[in-house]
């Protein structure tokens, strides 16, 4: 296997598991966030705020990730 | 002093960042290419755009009370379809630096770690002290 073929095959596959481990990290984050608003409804802006910045790097590393998958397709050609 | 780590940090995040951004635009080009100024610019206007977009689904999502399911939907159609189709053609744009629009968009991060590490450092959420001047006025 040559090494365009290994990045043509593997740039797909990584960006599919990094989807894959952010949705269920913002999955667990968003269901503990609920159980934690459901036990403290006082602390709910504390919450939101950790669920926010949480959220915000979680996609953050998808996005990278979807940036990487560009270059390495633009190393394809 | 400021408040504790509320609802209002990611706002204040938003405008240290967009007061960034404005610097960035204004002085940064008299040193560095136009084009490369204006990609950092651009994925920091996008970057805010994204977590402003993300902090108000959260806020009408997730909450005690219940999602708003209507502002919800409307808000989703405007950052997952909208939003990203942007950042895709400031992808394409052929003048723009994928680096220099990656630096723009971290730089929301950095901005965030730096004012949680400022608030750590100046010990500013360190509510867990006992206030030692209200105990004295009660013994008093």
């Amino acid at each position: 296997m040559d090494f365009q073929a290994m990045i043509s095959l593997g740039a797909p596959l990584g960006l599919g598991m990094a989807a894959v481990g952010s949705a269920y990290g913002i999955g667990r984050a968003v269901g503990s966030a609920m159980e934690a608003m459901g036990r403290q409804p006082e602390a709910a802006a504390k919450i939101q705020t950790a669920m926010i910045i949480g959220a915000g790097f979680i996609e953050a590393l998808t996005i990278y990730v979807f940036i990487a998958f560009f270059v390495a397709m633009g190393k394809v050609g | 002093m400021t408040s504790s780590m509320d609802i209002s940090f990611i706002d204040r995040t938003l405008k240290t960042t967009g007061i960034l951004a404005l610097i960035v635009l204004a002085f940064g080009w008299l040193h560095y290419p136009f084009f490369d100024i204006l990609a950092v610019f651009s994925g920091m206007i996008w970057g805010i755009i994204n977590l402003y977009f993300l902090a108000l689904l959260v806020r009408v999502a997730i909450r005690p009370e219940g999602p708003d399911k209507a502002a919800a939907l409307g808000l989703m159609f405007i950052k997952f379809p909208m939003l990203y189709l942007a950042g895709y053609f400031l992808l394409k744009v052929t003048q723009f630096e994928l680096a220099y629009l990656v630096i723009g968009f971290s730089s929301l991060f950095a901005v965030m770690i730096l004012k949680v590490l400022g608030r750590v450092i100046l010990g500013l959420d360190g509510n867990n002290k006992p206030n030692h001047n209200h105990h004295q006025q009660e013994a008093v």
